[in-house]
C-alpha cells in the first residue's frame, strides 16, 4: 500500500506546480487553419457580424477558395492574438489600431508592408492611415476612423437645468455637480476594463500640455511635467465627487450592465466614448438608446495649451500576416468596393475613411456625422494611449488611470510609474 | 498491537488481511523491463514535452526582458525580473491575499464540509437528494460560475439586491466594487463552488471507518462525542490532510473565477499570482517578467508540496486505516 500513495502524492504536486509553469509557457492559440484565408474580427454583435460573414462568403465563391472568419469579443481577441503573436503565427488577416501594438508586431516580423501594394489605398483619406505607418511604410488598412468624445443624454441634461454642452473643465465640474443634485448618475465608466478610464487622463494632458507636450514627452519617455501631474489631480477631484455610476469599479464596457448599457437605457447621463459608442449603446442595453444623444468635445482647461479642435481618437482596421497569400490583399480591397463599403457604413453606422465620404454613404446616420465633422474640422489628433505605447507601457498608464480614480495612486505616483514603465521600455 | 503481530484476520477491522492475500499476485504478475519501457515511452515522451520542457524554458526566459515577440530571447538580465518582483506592490499583495484564502478555506470552508458530511452521514429520507443537491455547484466550470455570480451581484438589477430588498434591505452593496469586501465575497463563491466537492470526499473518508469500531465502543460506554473525537477524527486524518492539500494548491492556482468575476479588480483589490502573471505576460507582453512570476508560483508550490509531505503526509505514509488503529 506504500507505494502506490506515496505515488499519488507525488504526481499531484508535479502536477499541480507543472500546470503553473505549462500557463506561462505554452501558449496553444494559432491562426493555423485548413481554409485559404484566416480572419480574425471583433465585430461579434450583429449587424456587422452577419454582413462580415457575407463578405467573406461572397468574396471565397467569386474566388473558389475558404475563408475561415473567426468573430472574436474586443478584450478575448487581444488576449488571443497576444497569444498568436507570441507563437509566431497570426492569422491571415487580423483586426489591428495600429499604433505601439501593430509596431511591436511589425517588429517581430509577423506583418506584411502593404506599401503599394493595395490597389484601393487611393480611396483612403490619408490621414486615417497614419496610426498603421510605421517608418514611412503601411502595415494595416482602415476600414473606419473617428474620435473620442462626451456622448450626452440630452433629455437628462436638460433635467438638471443644463442649458449647453460644459466647454471648459470648470463648467464640466459644474454641470457633473447639478446632475448629482438631481440624483442623475453623471456619468458611466466601465472601471473593471481600465481602458475607458485612461481616456480621461489622456485628454486631461492633451488640454495642459497640448498635443506637442506629449509628443514630446512619449518621444523623451519622461512624463514630469507639471501639466501630467495637474491632469492627475484633476481627474482625482473628478473621482472625489463620486460622478460614476453605482459599482463602476467592476463594470466593464459591454455587459448587459456595463457603461454602454447603463448609457443605451438612460441611468446614466453621458459617457466619454469613441465613434462606436452610439450602436454599442443599443447593441448592449437591448434598446433603442436614448432619444436625444448629443456630442461634445472633451472642455478646455484653463491656462493649458490643448484646444478642442484636438482630438484623441483612431480607428479600425485589418492588417495582413507576414506569409498570408495574395487573395488576402484582394479581401481587403473588397471592403473598399463602393457598393460594399457604403453597406457597411450604413448597417454598422461605421465612420467612414474614404477619402470622398459622400461618395460611400451620401446620407450619413446623424451620429457618425457628428463624428465625422468633428475629424473634418480637427487640428491634430492622438492615437489611444494603450495602442500608441508599447503594451507594457499602455497598460501601466491603463492602471494607474484606475488607480487614481479610486484614489490609490496619487498624481505623482502616477508619473512615477509611467516615466519607470519608459525606463524599463528602453 | 502492530500489523506484524496479526498475520491473519485484522483485530481492528475485521477483515481478512489484504496485505497477505494480495501480495503475493503482484509478485508474480509484475511486468518485464521491456513491458515497462513500451508502455511508460509515450506518456513520458508527453510529459516531457509539455511538462519539463515548458518548466525550464520559462526558468531560463526568466532571466531575460523579453516581449515574447520573435524567435528567442536575448537581452539577458540576470535577476532583475526577481528584483521587482520582489518589490512589486501587486505580487506582494497576492501573496498576501492568497494567504488569506487558504486561511478562510482551512478555517470556515473545510469545517463546513465536514460538518455537512457528517450529517449527510446520518440516515434520514432524502439524504441522496442532498448529496446531489451540495454537489451541483462543483460541476459547473469556473468560467460558467463566474459568469452566473457576475448576474447575482450585478449593482443595477443582481439578484442579491433584489433578493435583500424584498426582505427591507435596501442598500447598495458593492459586491464585487468595493475593495474592503471584494476578497470574502470571492471566498463565499468559492466555498459555494467547492464545499460539495469536499464534502463528497470527506464523505467519502467517512464511510470508509467501519461501523464495528463504534460498536465496539458504545459496548465500551463511549459517549458519541467521544466516539466522534477517538474513532471519527483520527480515521478522517489521512482524508483531512488530502483535502487540505488540494485545497491550498487550488488557491495557489486561482485563476479562471477571479478573472472572469473581476478581473483581479478594482485596482488589484482582487488580483491572484496567476491573473498577475497573464496580465504582465499576455497583455503587456512582459513574458520574462511573466516567466519569473511562475517560477516564483512553481517554487511555493514545490516547496509547500515537498515540506507538506515531508511533516504531514509524512504519517500517512505507514499505511492509514490499519496503523492509526493499530496505534492507539
Amino acid at each position: 500500500m506504500r507505494k502506490p500513495l506515496r505515488r499519488l502524492r507525488a504526481a499531484l504536486a508535479a502536477g499541480a506546480a507543472a500546470s503553473l509553469a505549462l500557463t506561462a509557457a505554452a501558449c496553444g492559440d494559432s491562426g493555423e487553419s485548413d481554409a485559404d484565408i484566416t480572419w480574425w474580427h471583433i465585430q461579434n454583435q450583429d449587424p456587422l457580424m452577419s454582413t462580415w460573414q457575407e463578405f467573406a462568403d461572397d468574396f471565397s465563391a467569386d474566388n473558389d477558395l475558404t475563408i475561415d472568419v473567426q468573430a472574436i469579443e474586443n478584450q478575448a481577441f487581444k488576449d488571443r492574438m497576444g497569444t498568436a503573436s507570441q507563437s509566431g503565427d497570426v492569422p491571415d488577416i487580423f483586426h489591428t489600431w495600429g499604433g505601439g501594438v501593430l509596431a511591436e508586431q511589425v517588429e517581430a516580423g509577423l506583418v506584411q508592408d502593404l506599401t503599394g501594394k493595395l490597389d484601393c489605398i487611393d480611396q483612403i483619406n490619408p490621414i486615417a492611415l497614419e496610426p498603421y505607418t510605421i517608418d514611412g511604410k503601411l502595415y494595416g488598412m482602415p476600414f473606419d476612423a473617428g474620435v473620442v468624445g462626451f456622448w450626452y443624454n440630452m433629455d437628462l441634461f436638460a433635467q438638471a437645468g443644463i442649458d449647453a454642452p460644459p466647454a471648459t473643465w470648470d463648467e464640466f465640474l459644474t454641470a457633473v455637480q447639478a446632475l448629482k443634485d438631481a440624483d442623475i448618475a453623471p456619468i458611466a465608466l466601465a472601471g473593471a476594463d481600465k481602458w475607458p478610464g485612461h481616456y480621461y487622463w489622456t485628454y486631461l494632458a492633451m488640454r495642459t500640455v497640448g498635443l506637442d507636450g506629449l509628443e514630446a514627452a512619449a518621444e523623451a519617455g519622461d512624463f514630469s511635467d507639471e501639466g501630467f501631474i495637474q491632469a492627475g489631480e484633476m481627474v482625482a477631484e473628478l473621482a472625489a465627487m463620486e460622478p460614476f455610476q453605482p459599482g463602476f469599479e467592476s463594470a466593464v464596457y459591454g455587459e448587459a450592465d456595463g457603461q454602454s448599457a447603463v448609457m443605451g437605457e438612460g441611468l446614466a447621463a453621458m459617457e466619454l466614448m469613441g465613434q462606436w459608442a452610439p450602436q454599442a449603446q443599443r447593441d448592449n442595453s437591448g434598446t433603442e438608446g436614448p432619444e436625444n444623444l448629443g456630442f461634445f468635445p472633451f472642455p478646455t482647461v484653463t491656462g493649458g495649451a490643448g484646444t478642442t479642435t484636438e482630438w484623441l481618437g483612431g480607428g479600425n482596421g485589418y492588417a495582413v500576416a507576414a506569409d498570408a497569400p495574395d487573395e488576402a490583399l484582394d479581401f481587403l480591397c473588397n471592403f473598399m468596393e463602393p457598393e460594399n463599403y457604403s453597406r457597411a457604413i450604413t448597417e454598422g453606422n461605421l465612420t467612414p475613411v474614404a477619402a470622398d465620404p459622400a461618395s460611400v454613404a451620401p446620407e450619413m446616420n446623424e451620429d457618425t456625422q457628428k463624428v465625422v465633422d468633428a475629424l473634418a474640422t480637427a487640428t491634430g489628433t492622438q492615437l489611444y494611449l494603450d495602442q500608441a505605447y508599447p503594451p507594457a507601457i499602455g497598460g501601466v498608464i491603463n492602471d494607474a488611470t484606475e488607480g487614481l480614480l479610486l484614489g490609490q495612486v496619487t498624481p505623482e505616483d502616477f508619473v512615477t510609474m509611467v516615466n519607470d514603465a519608459w525606463a524599463a521600455e528602453a | 498491537m502492530t500489523l506484524k503481530e496479526s498475520p491473519g484476520a485484522s483485530p481492528v477491522t475485521g477483515r481478512s488481511d489484504r496485505r497477505a492475500g494480495t501480495s503475493p499476485r503482484r509478485r508474480s504478475g509484475r511486468p518485464g523491463a521491456g513491458t515497462l519501457a513500451t508502455f511508460i515511452a509515450p506518456g513520458l515522451m508527453l510529459f516531457l514535452l509539455f511538462v519539463i520542457v515548458p518548466v525550464l524554458f520559462a526558468a531560463y526566459v526568466a532571466f531575460f526582458r523579453w516581449n515574447g515577440l520573435g524567435g528567442v530571447p536575448t537581452d539577458f538580465v540576470g535577476l532583475e525580473n526577481f528584483r521587482n518582483l520582489l518589490q512589486d506592490e501587486v505580487f506582494l499583495g497576492d501573496l498576501w491575499r492568497l494567504g488569506l484564502i487558504v486561511v478562510l478555506s482551512l478555517a470556515v470552508q473545510l469545517p463546513l464540509s465536514f460538518g455537512l458530511a457528517m450529517l449527510l452521514h446520518q440516515r434520514f429520507p432524502g439524504r441522496t437528494a442532498f448529496r446531489l443537491l451540495f454537489f451541483v455547484p462543483y460541476v459547473l466550470t469556473e468560467a460558467v460560475t463566474a459568469v452566473l455570480f457576475r448576474l447575482v451581484l450585478s449593482p443595477n438589477r443582481g439578484f442579491a439586491d433584489s433578493l435583500l430588498a424584498t426582505v427591507g434591505i435596501d442598500t447598495h452593496i458593492g459586491w464585487l466594487s468595493d475593495r474592503n469586501i471584494v476578497m470574502f465575497v470571492i471566498f463565499g463563491i468559492l466555498t459555494w463552488k467547492f464545499f460539495g466537492f469536499h464534502m463528497i470526499l470527506f464523505l467519502a473518508g467517512r464511510q470508509n471507518i467501519p461501523d464495528e469500531l463504534y460498536e465496539a465502543a458504545a459496548i465500551d460506554g463511549a459517549t458519541g462525542a467521544q466516539a466522534f473525537r477517538s474513532i471519527t477524527l483520527p480515521l478522517m486524518g489521512p482524508t483531512v490532510r488530502m483535502i487540505v492539500f488540494l485545497s491550498i494548491i487550488g488557491s495557489v492556482q486561482l485563476f479562471d473565477l477571479v478573472y472572469v468575476l473581476t478581473g483581479g479588480g478594482p485596482f488589484h483589490a482582487s488580483e491572484t499570482l496567476a491573473i498577475t502573471m497573464y496580465e504582465q505576460g499576455f497583455q503587456r507582453n512582459q513574458i520574462g517578467y511573466a516567466s519569473a512570476l511562475s517560477i516564483a508560483m512553481f517554487l511555493i508550490s514545490l516547496v509547500f508540496a515537498l515540506l507538506y509531505q515531508r511533516f504531514v503526509l509524512n504519517r500517512d505514509l505507514q499505511g492509514s486505516l490499519t496503523n492509526a488503529g493499530g496505534n492507539r
